[in-house]
């Protein structure tokens, strides 16, 4: 049982991170294919940073990083106006092809204990974040104008908000969070592997959409993903095939988007400029 | 402690605001059309290309070679240009659907997806018929299942109001599980150790339809020129393609002229999942004569750019297939020099990002 | 007397269009001020110049006696000038409280209880009740329009400015909206209302101004001026004897509407279930305010809108359940109102578009070949300026691509006409073009139906004027038949 919890907070935490990177600027109205794509380069800024600088240090320098790619996000859809879905997936191929082919010269090997990202302090921020964004996004003011570019861009501008100028910070959030995500995988599994994210970017994404694009209940769609799979590799397979049990995301969310489960609550200025 | 934490803080902060309020003053000059189209397709080019050599270089690979590598290993002899067919060919079908969905103002990423779904059915009813009968219904087969596996993201685009990049892509992981619990079940091969089907017959095995020497033109690629041109001819030379394209361009128009948009967008994500399942039935009987688990190494993801740089010219797809696939074969001997492959996936994301910046670009929005 | 506003010799131009003619505005403190006027009149023009949305080109403003010079809207809403304007601006995700205070937050965070205790207290004061946690998708039209007045409140604003604010309300609504107002003002906010309703101006307000061409017509104290000088100084006495256009309708029904309710896109009912026949042959106008249900009329005769209840049929066929394939088929042929969005596709050629619409007329069995035997043919027939048919379409300026699309619409045996602002972007010797294109449409058998803002271009040209006013349907009586005033009181519901 205890087993069980372990697994389930050890697979649900880091969706839950990248889920809330995927509030950040989809609540704002980027749309983010490329949560997969920033969270694998965070996992090997991670290891090339903190393999030299030290865990401290290491995860300072991979935020700064990832945030840096998360607002290469925003000046091709904010600035160039590129498709939000072409510039998600260019940004994940990107990012496939980058880190395995800088893999060999700055992450070949994996990080021993003393340089590993601390990984209580990231739990334990994976645990707060969905409060934390939650209160940032209904009691402050950056959280109300951020959601109104999100709901309705050229309204929000007739009162005087920039949209562009929140969505801004709002993808420097997602690289924030994808920095936490990534240097959380490290820190459980210390080596870089090509393609090690493993789709994570996406079921956070199916997370989001499922929690109705709301911290607290994208928190909780990823605790229930992050459960379904613990429970896959406690059975493997023993009642239900695993396939099955993996397929269970994507089907309910694919539920969720068709409106059979409650509401449709896609932000309306999703993608809009 | 606290004061110097609060200060550095204050210094982020500080840092933050003042790199977005530069960032918004390129917002503007863009918007006001200060930078042109030429000027930023100059500045990305350049952009893209000092960054891929400057990768080069890092890694310690000599460009020069790598790029000389690249063309050999791609398209410097006979078998390195039969090897970049084989790769184009499942990217040249994928993309035909890719596109014409997007003619429809669908992206369809779920062609991956609808590849696995197609190839796995299809190398299923190939094993079970055998003989050219079951290479002809295995395709057929692939091309229904592929077609169904779209459906319900084509179904939930036009009446749920669901976005369909997010229902296919939840569609493309059920489609990874599901294959894989099927090869590993009930179509496992009898003597297999993996997660595979059993070989097709050497009589459900298409051959190359040419071969000279090391050169092989396969058969699969003369279907999907086929089906190129055949669906380039059905969306400009028929109403209903013609209606096709109408609903994709402006819906709010094509409604006016009486198409019925909902339908239209069923029926394109219906067909370009048919499409993407034949690429998959041709992939068994052509090329792998057997269905396993990862069977598709990201042809579906590959043939969304291979679409998108077409350009809206159905025809441009024979030479976007074609430099995919000689990337993703001269990619694999650059393996020799030591360089990773990884640098060939690099040089498609720039070059979609060039491209579509310049092209596919939103309309819209205000001044502010 | 204790002026507000003070807006003196306001003069704005855009390219030829002289949009503002030496306009002055004065509005008294603490008053509801009407701005009255036709579409096009400049009333709009006008507001925007003083909540600093555009500046004009010459002219004084004064805010109580003193002088500003206004270049934003945020300089006018500091200096306590609030417009509401027709675009409502009101987010539905979002709470009530939350776009209460949406783009006026008190600081970086939000202080929930206290904003909610403010919000009430405002709301008290005018006599609204709203729940302030619920989502604002939830709001009536009047709801929203009573938010959009509390949002001025909050940013405490002086002077407000209404663009029809009872444009979507029902008259209980709109006598309740006008109650809250005038408490508003007797506590000294300044209230200046744009409108085209009479009876609105003479039950509420105290003083009204009228516009016309641009140019201020006239200026009087509500009490001192009657209905019918105010609505002939609007529509304006037509000195010009025009000729009744020859009409060869006959006595065959054919297109006929019957207890029509439509819904607008806000959810009102904004066509009030209309009834009328036209004859085959006539050719006959909408006569209208923008706003009025016209567009809603329309929509739902095209198919694009479905009605709520009513039945329309064409020569004896149901046409409720048709869909738009099958009216175009029957011979519906349509200008629409917004060619971009709705009549061409830009990113198409000249080729390309001459089939939208008709892609399922025998003509086009052969889509390259009607293209190739068509284009030219629509493109001559109202001369429309272009440089080869394979120009992309986007590329034509938007009177031409006006030319190509009336072109199109009238090219294929026509039966039924609708045409929504047909000669928008057109010169005059065009617009005759166009019109005598359809009249002979009309003696061929066609129907025509035409919504125009422009009430002397359907008395010029159509043969029959009907008038919708606040989703209602009038006919002048037959002796009024041609009278512009009579017709214009119709239009400002002063009949």
């Amino acid at each position: 049982m205890i087993d069980l919890i372990k697994q389930c907070i050890t697979m649900s935490i880091p969706l839950v991170l990248i889920a809330l990177a995927g509030f950040f600027s989809e609540r704002g109205g980027v749309i983010n294919i490329g949560l997969e794509g920033k969270t694998l380069l965070a996992c090997f800024f991670a290891v090339a940073f903190s393999s030299r600088f030290g865990p401290g240090m290491g995860l300072c320098l991979t935020i700064v990083a990832t945030s840096l790619v998360s607002l290469l996000h925003w000046l091709l859809t904010q600035v160039y106006r590129m498709d939000h879905i072409i510039s998600g997936m260019a940004i994940n191929l990107l990012a496939a092809g980058a880190t395995s082919f800088f893999k060999f010269k700055f992450a070949p090997d994996g990080l021993d204990d003393a340089h590993s990202p601390p990984k209580m302090l990231l739990y334990a921020l994976g645990i707060i974040a969905p409060a934390l964004l939650w209160w940032l996004s209904h009691k402050t003011r950056f959280g109300l104008q951020h959601r109104s570019a999100g709901s309705d861009p050229d309204k929000a501008r007739l009162l005087g908000i920039n949209p562009q100028g929140i969505r801004f910070m709002g993808l420097i959030g997602t690289g924030v969070l994808c920095a936490l995500a990534g240097s959380l995988l490290i820190a459980e599994t210390p080596q870089f592997t090509d393609g090690m994210t493993s789709g994570r970017g996406y079921i956070a994404l199916a997370a989001l959409i499922l929690g109705g694009w709301r911290p607290v209940n994208a928190g909780l769609a990823c605790l229930l993903f992050g459960a379904a799979s613990a429970l896959q590799i406690q059975y493997n397979g023993q009642y239900i095939p695993s396939e099955a049990w993996k397929s269970l995301p994507y089907l309910v969310t694919l539920l969720a988007i068709a409106g059979f489960l409650g509401r449709n609550r896609t932000p309306a200025g999703l993608g809009k400029p | 402690m606290v004061r110097v934490f609060l200060l550095l803080a204050k210094l982020l902060i500080r840092c933050i605001s003042s790199g977005r309020d530069f960032a918004l003053k390129l917002y503007r000059a863009q918007r006001s059309g200060d930078l042109r189209k030429l000027f930023h397709a100059t500045v990305l080019g350049l952009a893209g290309s000092i960054l891929l050599v400057a990768s080069l270089m890092v890694a310690g690979a000599n460009p020069v070679s790598a790029i000389s590598q690249l063309l050999t290993g791609s398209v410097g002899s006979a078998s390195a240009i039969s090897g970049t067919i084989r790769e184009m060919t499942p990217l040249l079908i994928l993309g035909v659907s890719v596109f014409l969905a997007l003619k429809a103002g669908l992206f369809n990423i779920g062609a991956e997806g609808q590849f696995l779904v197609g190839s796995c059915f299809a190398a299923a009813t190939m094993l079970a018929v055998g003989g050219p009968l079951g290479v002809v219904l295995g395709v057929l087969v692939g091309a229904i299942s592929g077609g169904l596996w779209a459906l319900p993201a084509g179904y939930i685009k036009a009446f749920r109001n669901g976005h369909e990049v997010i229902t296919t892509i939840m569609l493309n992981n059920i489609a990874v599980n599901l294959t894989k619990w099927l090869v590993s079940g009930p179509f496992k091969g009898e003597k297999a150790v993996s997660a595979t089907t059993a070989t097709l017959p050497i009589n459900s095995q298409l051959t190359p339809l040419i071969k000279i020497g090391q050169f092989e033109l396969p058969q699969a690629v003369v279907v999907g020129i086929l089906l190129t041109v055949g669906v380039g001819y059905w969306l400009t030379k028929t109403t209903s393609g013609y209606e096709l394209r109408a609903a994709g361009a402006n819906p709010t128009a094509a409604e006016f002229a009486g198409v019925k948009t909902k339908q239209v967008t069923v029926k394109a994500m219906f067909l370009s999942g048919s499409i993407a399942g034949i690429a998959g039935a041709l992939q068994i009987a052509q090329f792998e004569h057997r269905f396993y688990d990862g069977s598709s190494v990201g042809y579906g993801f590959d043939a969304l750019g291979v679409a998108l740089l077409a350009g809206g010219n159905p025809y441009g797809l024979f030479a976007s297939s074609f430099l995919f696939g000689a990337l993703n074969k001269g990619g694999t001997s650059l393996m020799g020099l030591g360089i990773d492959k990884g640098i060939t996936t690099m040089v498609l994301a720039i070059v979609i990002i060039i491209f579509a910046a310049i092209k596919y670009r939103q309309r819209g929005g205000q001044n502010d | 007397m204790n002026l507000a506003v003070e807006m003196t010799q306001i003069s704005k131009r855009y390219g030829d269009v002289q949009a503002l003619d030496q306009v002055s505005l004065a509005v008294e403190k603490g008053t509801i001020h009407a701005l009255v006027g036709e579409n096009g009149a400049g009333k709009t023009t006008l507001m925007k110049a003083l909540y600093g949305a555009l500046i004009p080109d010459s002219g004084l403003i004064r805010l109580n006696g003193d002088r500003v010079t206004l270049k934003s809207s945020r300089e006018a809403i500091a200096q306590g000038i609030g417009m509401v304007s027709q675009h409502y601006g009101i987010i539905g995700e979002l709470t009530n409280l939350e776009n209460l205070i949406l783009g006026a937050e008190n600081g970086p965070v939000l202080t929930p209880a206290q904003n909610e205790q403010r919000a009430q207290e405002l709301a008290q004061q005018m006599g609204f009740e709203f729940d302030w946690s619920a989502e604002s998708s939830t709001l009536s039209p009047a709801g929203g329009q009573k938010l959009e007045i509390l949002k001025l409140l909050w940013r405490n604003s002086q002077i407000m400015i209404l663009d029809e604010p009872t444009a979507m309300l029902s008259p209980q609504d709109s006598d309740a909206l006008y109650a809250s107002l005038k408490q508003l003002a007797a506590s000294g906010t300044t209230i200046i209302v744009v409108t085209h309703r009479l009876p609105e101006v003479f039950e509420h307000c105290k003083r009204v101004t009228v516009v016309r061409g641009g140019c201020l017509i006239a200026d009087h104290e509500v009490a001192e001026v009657g209905a019918t000088q105010l609505a002939e100084e609007i529509v304006g006495g037509s000195v010009i004897e025009r000729p009744t256009p020859v009409s060869s309708a006959s006595g065959v029904t054919s297109l006929a509407v019957s207890d029509l309710e439509v819904k607008g896109d806000k959810g009102q009912v904004a066509v009030k279930g209309i009834s009328f026949d036209l004859k085959a042959g006539q050719l006959v106008g909408i006569a209208g305010v923008d706003g009025n249900g016209q567009r809603e009329l329309f929509h739902s005769i095209i198919g694009y809108a479905k009605p709520i209840a009513g039945s329309i049929t064409l020569n004896g066929d149901s046409w409720i359940g048709a869909s738009i394939g099958e009216r175009i088929i029957a011979g519906l042929r349509v200008i629409p109102e917004d060619r971009h969005h709705e009549g061409v596709i830009e990113d198409w050629t000249l080729f390309e578009n001459s089939s939208l619409g008709l892609q399922r007329l025998a003509e086009f069995s052969n889509i390259g070949a009607g293209q190739a035997e068509l284009a030219p043919r629509m493109a001559e027939k109202f001369s429309t300026k272009h440089g080869g048919l394979n120009q992309k379409m986007g590329s034509l300026s938007g009177g031409n691509q006006q030319r190509f699309v009336a072109g199109r619409a009238l090219e294929i045996y026509p039966k039924l006409i609708l045409a929504f602002q047909p000669a928008r972007g057109l010169d005059l010797n065009s617009t005759t073009k166009v019109y005598r294109e359809i009249r002979r449409r009309c003696d061929e058998g066609a129907t025509a139906v035409i919504v125009s803002f422009d009430l002397d271009e359907l008395l010029d040209f159509c043969d029959r004027i009907l008038v919708m006013n606040h989703g209602e349907l009038y006919e002048p009586k037959p002796e009024e038949a041609r009278d512009r005033t009579a017709i214009g009181r119709l239009m400002v519901g002063a009949a």
